[in-house]
């Protein structure tokens, strides 16, 4: 049933043939299942989320934005080194 | 070449202890000012070091009862509570006002690392001896009476404030068993085997509530999408796309109220050698109805004493507030479609209020031997939050993958097999 799902999604996507990368499926998977379970049991990934369950009173956010420069052709989907959901990532402090 | 000989010192004569003052240096210290007291005090003045008696029969078998969170005296069952500091010490107010530094009494520098102090029973006069690293009461050998720690002690042990249990022990046991049954079938085989949830045990952990007014502001590039085409190469296609490239700044004024820092050392790194971030985990406690510190909450209780001053956390909490603004800003990136990349960042805390606090926790630890790890399952013994890390048997893991691995691979093989 799953397998007939993946075929027809493989052949709309790729033409006749499917494509070698699907033999990478089972080492994803097994990799991405150790993870998962081992996660849910060591919980290693948790902490406090005092982002949000913390009393935040904050002000109107001041912002400005100034145009650098335009890139004309690329195949990036999105921009180098993205980390606006990364809170808790330092980047250089200043002074 | 040769050295004279230092003349033999004279017994009599008083021991050096450094160059004379100057006569400026001398009368100042003639005319110094007592030290300053702490910013805010907090000393629960109704109380002396020894005897907490109960106010209607005056026994001292005086504990907390977890259910109606008030102390309540076996002798009378007479049941009484402090007050919040919230209102007694007006914690709750003016955070939009803080300036500098603030820090309430049982906040400031540990200045000594002495645990065992020794009170003398006001009883019957006996001396009995109690380590404050673990414990704020002692029964006294001799007369049977409940003996406290009230005043400030130079170790950090005596906190401003506590937050009493709600949680029993029976509601303890049973969060725990519930947690570590949904997590059976992969775990350590000699964790199985020795789990006792009965044994959890209550402690009081120290942490440093902190009120804060900042202001954050962060630098970075923002990506906005002008175009998207595909181009046709061979037998494929390939995707392009244009952008416009920004400049983009943010910033954004805050207050935080009460934000808990772990105030022991122990606790407070993250490592991945220690699962110190399960604890971290139950957090937040409803810390607005802590009360004054009154040591016979403690009762039947152990307490980690704090060992971290507020200079030792004063980056933790610039992080913080770093990652606060973060995620105050992010609703405002919309626009840049391709996303944004912080690149500096600041903050300025304007003011902080430092308040410690010993928070309630039922904590079941498990000694993992051939790893030499400390998992801990713990309770917040306020709002019932749960979390643990539970030690993993590694060879049900690795097949439990295989499985899976091994299953995808064989619907992958049919796949390329059938369009062959």
């Amino acid at each position: 049933m799953i397998g007939d799902v993946v075929l027809q999604v493989v052949m709309a996507t790729s033409g006749d043939e499917a494509p070698l990368w699907l033999l990478a499926a089972g080492p994803a998977g097994a990799v991405a299942t150790y993870w998962a379970l081992y996660r849910y049991y060591r919980n290693t990934d948790k902490s406090h989320a005092y982002e949000r369950d913390t009393l935040i009173s904050a002000q109107p956010v001041q912002g400005d934005r100034e145009k650098l420069r335009h890139i004309s052709r690329t195949r990036d989907s999105d921009i180098d080194g993205d980390n606006s959901d990364d809170h808790r990532v330092r980047v250089q402090r200043l002074r | 070449m040769t050295q004279d000989p230092t003349p033999p010192r004279d017994p009599r004569d008083p021991p050096f202890d450094g160059p004379p003052l100057s006569l400026e240096d001398e009368l100042a210290a003639a005319r110094a000012e007592p030290a300053p007291g702490p910013d805010i005090e907090t000393v629960n003045e109704s109380l002396a070091d020894g005897l907490n008696r109960c106010p209607k029969c005056g026994s001292t078998d005086v504990r907390l009862r977890g259910s109606t969170e008030m102390l309540v005296c076996l002798f009378c069952r007479h049941q009484w509570q402090e007050s919040r500091v919230e209102e007694e010490f007006g914690l709750g107010v003016g955070i939009d006002d803080l300036e500098g530094t603030v820090i309430a009494g049982g906040a400031e520098e540990i200045s000594s690392d002495e645990d065992v102090i020794t009170m003398t029973c006001s009883g019957c006069g006996a001396d009995v001896v109690v380590d404050t690293a673990h414990a704020m009461n002692a029964r006294c050998h001799w007369c049977r009476h409940t003996l406290n720690v009230n005043q400030r002690t130079p170790n950090g042990a005596v906190p401003d404030a506590v937050l009493p249990f709600r949680l029993t022990h029976e509601e303890a046991v049973e969060k725990i068993r519930e947690f570590a049954s949904s997590r059976r079938l992969f775990a350590h085989p000699r964790f199985k085997k020795e789990f006792v949830p009965e044994n959890v045990l209550g402690v009081y952990l120290p942490y440093l509530v902190i009120d804060a007014r900042a202001e954050t502001a962060y630098v970075g590039e923002g990506e906005v999408q002008t175009r998207r085409w595909t181009e046709k190469q061979g037998d494929s296609s390939v995707t392009y796309y244009a952008a416009d490239v920004y400049r983009v700044e943010r910033s954004v004024g805050f207050t935080v109220d009460d934000l808990t820092i772990e105030g022991a050392a122990d606790r407070a790194s993250f490592g991945s050698d220690t699962t110190n971030n399960i604890v971290n985990t139950i957090l937040p406690f409803d810390t607005k109805n802590a009360v004054k510190w009154n040591s016979s909450y403690l009762v039947g209780f152990t307490s980690e004493k704090r060992d971290l001053d507020v200079s030792d956390l004063e980056p933790v909490l610039e992080d913080q507030l770093l990652s606060i603004g973060r995620s105050q800003v992010h609703a405002t990136l919309g626009e840049f479609d391709r996303g944004v990349r912080w690149e500096a960042e600041k903050v300025d805390v304007g003011g902080s209020r430092w308040v410690s606090m010993y928070l309630p926790v039922w904590l079941y630890s498990y000694y993992q031997e051939n790893t030499r790890m400390l998992h801990y399952i713990a309770v917040n013994a306020r709002t019932g939050e749960t979390m643990g890390s539970i030690p993993v048997s590694q060879p049900r893991l690795i097949a439990a993958a295989l499985t899976v691995g091994t299953v995808l691979e064989g619907i992958a093989g049919a796949i390329l097999v059938a369009t062959a």
